[in-house]
């Protein structure tokens, strides 16, 4: 990359760090609520990317997680427990079943993975709404508080937003460090050619596992935000739809690419917001945007800017060769 | 490093979407603004478009007779997805745009999720919800426009003991919260009247097949068996009870009986009895003007649903009447309390009571079903007339 697109780029992410910073102050609760809500999405949907992304493990269970992750935040927070304690044993936990979950990805692959963590969000979903005596059953768990973090009383939006806001840059900066690790490297390799990992002494299993434990343990950090956020916890968000819709998010804003899942997040939460201008027909008019981008670009709408800079980068090499290699007429003239 | 690469186009689109959320509405003076949060999406689909149309039914005709206390009714429709978080982000929009009252939801979860938002602003919620706890929640901003369970299955419990004289009964569910509301409040009542309940079937919604449920009845070999599913399931379960040849009375309350389930099940519904709270089968003539103009307008006969987006909206312009003046802050005060009678009022469309809870009270009807219609047998006083 050269130093000028380093420097856009940089000066890019500062102008979105500022809109998220500043324009909240001027916005009403329920914009607040909104981009609270694309903050704990972006959470989840980046875990998945891990997963799905990079590590080419594909999941259908990332909703159930943020579920485990958000009853786990409700059943402590609503029986005195810290926040905090509520964040560590709700990722803990979910890195945890993650793990195991992992465990049939070493043995089936793609679709047929597809179809073990399908059964995994089902039977989440079913102990959710059955066992009673933990999770309250269809009722759900009502009154759950946002309770003071670092000495801040949450309870306000603004606050609450600015909370949300704080986890998904530690987030942020987590993943990007976890990325450009070995273990982020040994992720891609596994994606790209397992028997050529393992050649080169990557421990495919091992690696495997983590990617399914960590993508999972975040969709944990996100269900422990989305518990205080919305203060009701039911198990009717958490059904096999909220994973295809993370499973959405991560190919629309571009599978594997690092802000991928923060731009499919914008999609799939703000989107639809922002279409209810035209009433009763902007669920079919969101389909429709989700297909056309899909269909111009497979490798969604990451996948469209990077393709548009390679073949710029392309014009410049060759424009770069044909200037040092001597042309047809000046060979002739030579 | 793909992050800073693309970030001129994510800073881009991330912009011009936030910016969008930003934006707000406003409504004119002078108008009466309600907004009806409900269930247009998703598992709730039918419920909230039911409720949707009978509110714009009833706003049309109250705006064609010069509106409420002079004031022009307006009303803007949110779904809720059927979703939780969904429901609780615009009800927060809603009250963003400081409406008179808030309609809906229906599904007694988002009604939960929703209701602490609606009290904090001081305003009056009108709902769908029949879960029994709603109205215990210390909610005095929360109204209901039916019978909430805790009224409804105890009159359809004491049906089945003093009447049909059953010992032991079977119930069979839809694992929502719709079903689960109604099972654990007439399993309840059936324990203290003596009532044994010898299977207790769960099913999902949506459920296709009831052969291996309606084998688990037989075998249990109840006096009656007491149904509390959705409408196609309902149908389809009386069509499966038929085919296996039970035969034991088959009881419900309201959806069980409705026409759409009689339609449907055809033969399998006659001799089917049980409690109708609010039905448009009612042989009540405001009732079935209702519903000759509704069918008019929207082209099919509604459920209960229907009845109750159409009641909701007179339930506030009684009480604002009530007070004689627009006043928001006023009108749960003034609901709490209220009778509206149908004479005055006919778009109550029966006498109503509303208590210091939010739960209503109105007369109610023991149907059966001849000949392929619902016919009213007895007309049950109110539980406190």
């Amino acid at each position: 990359m050269t130093p000028r697109a380093r420097l856009i780029g940089i000066a890019a992410a500062a102008c979105l760090v500022a809109i998220l910073l500043f324009l909240p102050l001027g916005l009403n609760t329920y914009g607040l609520f909104i981009l609270s809500m694309w903050a704990v999405m972006s959470i989840a949907a980046m875990g998945l990317n891990l997963t799905l992304g990079y590590a080419g493990q594909v999941s259908l269970a990332q909703g159930a997680f943020v579920g485990i992750g958000a009853y786990t935040a409700a059943l402590l927070t609503i029986n005195g427990y810290s926040l905090a304690l509520a964040f560590a044993a709700a990722a803990l936990l979910c890195f945890a079943v993650g793990w195991l979950l992992g465990y049939p990805a070493l043995r089936v692959q793609h679709h047929y993975l597809a179809f073990v963590t399908l059964a995994f969000s089902t039977l989440a979903y079913l102990v959710f709404r059955n066992e009673e005596w933990l999770t309250k059953g269809i009722y759900g768990i009502s009154g759950v508080p946002r309770p003071a973090a670092l000495g801040i009383d949450l309870a306000k939006p603004l606050p609450f937003y600015y909370f949300c806001l704080a986890i998904l840059a530690v987030v942020v900066v987590a993943v990007w460090w976890l990325v450009k690790s070995p273990w982020g490297r040994a992720f891609v390799a596994i994606r790209e050619n397992p028997l050529r990992a393992r050649s080169l002494g990557v421990n495919t299993s091992r690696y495997t596992l983590l990617a399914f434990a960590i993508g999972s343990g975040l969709g944990g950090i996100a269900g422990a935000l989305y518990a205080p956020l919305v203060e009701f916890v039911d198990p009717s968000p958490f059904t096999l739809l909220l994973s295809l819709n993370l499973l959405m998010m991560v190919i629309v804003g571009g599978s594997g690419y690092f802000a991928g899942p923060l731009l499919g997040a914008i999609i799939a939460v703000l989107l639809p917001e922002w279409l209810r201008a035209i009433q009763s027909y902007y669920l079919i008019l969101y389909a429709l945007l989700v297909m056309a981008i899909l269909m111009w670009s497979p490798t969604g709408i990451l996948g469209i800017a990077d393709a548009w800079l390679e073949r710029r980068r392309s014009i410049a090499r060759s424009r770069a060769l044909a200037e040092k290699t001597p042309t047809l007429a000046s060979g002739e003239d030579a | 490093m793909k992050f800073p690469r693309s970030g001129i186009r994510i800073a881009a689109v991330a912009g011009a979407l936030l910016l969008a959320v930003a934006a707000t509405s406003s409504h004119a003076q002078g108008t009466i603004k309600l907004i009806n949060v409900n269930e247009l999406s998703g598992a709730g689909a039918t419920v909230g478009t039911n409720f949707k149309n009978g509110a714009d039914l009833a706003v049309a005709d109250i705006n064609a007779k010069g509106g409420i206390l002079g004031q022009k009714v307006e009303i803007s429709h949110y779904d809720t997805q059927s979703n939780a978080g969904t429901a609780r982000a615009q009800v927060q929009k809603a009250l963003d745009e400081n409406p008179y009252a808030i309609l809906g939801p229906n599904f007694s979860g988002l009604v939960k999720a929703t209701a602490p938002l609606v009290k904090n602003a001081g305003i009056a919620q009108v709902m769908g919800g029949e879960a029994g706890e709603l109205t215990q929640m210390g909610m005095p901003s929360l109204f209901r426009t039916s019978f909430g369970q805790q009224s409804s299955m105890p009159k359809i419990a004491k049906y089945i003991a003093d009447d049909v004289k059953a010992k032991s009964v079977a119930v069979i569910w839809v694992n929502n919260d719709f079903g689960k509301g109604g099972r654990d409040a007439i399993v309840k009542d059936f324990g203290a009247r003596g009532v044994k309940v010898v299977a207790d079937i769960s099913t999902e919604s949506g459920q296709a097949d009831f052969s291996a449920d309606v084998q688990k009845i037989k075998q249990a070999k109840p006096d009656a068996v007491f149904i509390y599913l959705n409408e196609e399931e309902s149908a389809r379960i009386l069509r499966e009870i038929k085919r296996q040849a039970l035969n034991v009375p088959l009881l419900g309350e309201t959806t069980l009986l409705s026409q759409k389930v009689i339609d449907l099940a055809g033969d399998a519904a006659t001799g089917v009895k049980g409690h109708v709270g609010l039905t448009t089968d009612a042989n009540i003539p405001l009732v079935q003007d209702f519903r000759k103009r509704f069918v008019a307008k929207y082209n099919y006969v509604p459920d209960h649903n229907g009845l109750k987006g159409y009641i909701a909206v007179y339930m506030i312009k009684a009480g604002t009447e009530k007070i004689g003046k627009v006043d928001r802050k006023g009108l749960s005060d003034a609901l709490h309390g209220l009778s509206i009678n149908a004479k005055a009022e006919p778009g109550v469309l029966m006498d109503v009571s509303i208590d210091k809870n939010g739960d209503i009270d109105r007369e109610s009807f023991l149907g059966e079903v001849v000949n392929g219609k619902q016919v009213i047998t007895k007309t049950l006083p109110k539980l406190n007339p």
